[in-house]
């Protein structure tokens, strides 16, 4: 069987009978992105490699829950390196080492050649950073605590100093007006 | 609270739980108004959109080729006895017995004891968890069946999947419950779409747990089981 010409969904089927070549097509098409996500959560490429390996092990183990009406294949995979990767920044206790960075959590960028791959993913990168870029930036910086710092809507309103009630508006304006600018559609 | 000051109140926590970002009691608490509120729904579908797009937003970095050969190891390592045992319980169990089946074969063994109940324990333990199927109580559900998946590590929850659940009418829902030593507490509710299929996640581990329960429930849920429940797992 060709894997490459299967659409992921198709994929997915074969993944969850135990086909471990579907699987590892699977890893090829979303790794890049996962590390990413991974990497750029926990900051350093060690941690990252673990937070990818554990996630993508969790996928496999948990290949039954996908469930193809729910999402793309690719939201459901970086849903799950997400939550795998924030649960251990949490068990590991790195926030308090993390929050001197709470001004902002700085993109670590890798020197490397880019690939056509990756000039297609720095282009979608570039796209979503100009509509979070539309954002005020109280609303980005509680976003990004929240998405890629893990924090709770409680200690990111310790943090900016800034009553609870605040931050969750925040969160809920800038989230509503994101999707706006990615749909092309102005509040 | 009026039901417009409770929507209200919840509906500020919406962009925090799409983020993750609630606390676990508080995400439960805004899960149980969403199950009810077709408003925070769809603002929450709308706003998982945004979510979503947030990992595109990061710089790509290119794992290295190391962490694919680590991570295929170990798969195919777990695929290779899985795929045998797998074609080792189809050699042995055919013809499989569907639900509706396995109940009746059942009753004829021990009718009267389960009162309505259908039995099956179709799923094997699998190498990294189980799949467990529901009893049914075939009067009130005739076609229904379930399915309750646990992994072998479940401290990151279980997943209960229905099949041909009827909608529960009368404005309710199903809800979700687990037994632990005589008590039951509720957990999750959830809806089945026009082809009766549903799913919902039990967070936490079930390793205590004797069982998993379905009721029908007025929507938002209640406190304790209002009726004996249509479908229930073993554990």
């Amino acid at each position: 069987m060709d894997y490459a010409r299967l659409a992921d969904e198709e994929l997915m089927q074969a993944v969850q009978g135990g086909d471990a070549t579907a699987f590892e097509t699977i890893y090829d098409r979303h790794g890049a992105a996962a590390f990413s996500l991974a990497y750029r959560i926990v900051g350093t490429r060690s941690a990252a490699e673990d937070a990818t390996q554990d996630a993508f092990l969790a996928i496999w183990r948990s290949r039954v829950r996908y469930q193809r009406d729910r999402g793309s294949v690719r939201s459901w995979i970086l849903g799950i390196v997400h939550n795998r990767t924030i649960d251990a920044l949490r068990r590991n206790q790195v926030h308090a080492t993390r929050r001197a960075d709470a001004e902002g959590i700085e993109e670590r960028e890798a020197a490397s050649e880019l690939t056509d791959v990756e000039a297609i993913r720095r282009d979608e990168q570039r796209k979503v950073r100009a509509a979070i870029e539309t954002l005020p930036e109280p609303q980005v910086r509680v976003i990004e605590l929240a998405y890629f710092g893990g924090f709770t809507h409680s200690q990111i309103a310790e943090m900016l100093d800034e009553p609870v009630g605040t931050v969750k508006g925040r969160m809920r304006l800038g989230l509503d007006k994101l999707r706006r600018e990615l749909a092309g559609v102005t509040a | 609270m009026s039901a417009n000051e409770v929507h209200t109140e919840q509906s500020e926590s919406i962009g925090a739980y799409a983020l993750g970002a609630l606390p676990a009691l508080e995400a439960q608490v805004f899960e149980r108004h969403l199950m009810g509120c077709d408003l925070c729904q769809e603002e929450l579908r709308r706003l998982t959109e945004a979510v979503e797009a947030l990992p595109r937003s990061v710089a790509p970095h290119e794992p290295p080729p190391s962490l694919k050969a680590s991570l295929m190891e170990q798969v195919r390592a777990e695929a290779a006895p899985r795929q045998s045992s797998a074609r080792e319980r189809r050699r042995l169990t055919l013809p499989r017995l569907r639900p509706a089946m396995a109940w009746a074969a059942a009753a004829l063994l021990i009718a009267g004891v389960l009162a309505g109940y259908g039995v099956s324990q179709l799923g094997g333990g699998d190498g990294d968890g189980r799949t467990l199927q529901a009893q049914v109580d075939m009067q009130r559900l005739p076609d229904g069946s379930a399915t309750l998946s646990v992994p072998e590590d479940d401290g990151g929850g279980s997943v209960l999947r229905v099949d041909g659940l009827p909608d529960p009418g009368g404005g309710r829902v199903y809800q979700v419950w687990v037994e632990r030593r005589g008590e039951v507490v509720p957990v999750s509710i959830f809806d089945v779409d026009t082809g009766g299929n549903g799913a919902a996640a039990i967070p936490g581990s079930l390793e205590d747990a004797d069982a998993v329960m379905v009721t029908r429930e007025p929507r938002g849920g209640s406190d304790a089981p209002t009726e004996t429940p249509v479908l229930r797992v073993d554990i």
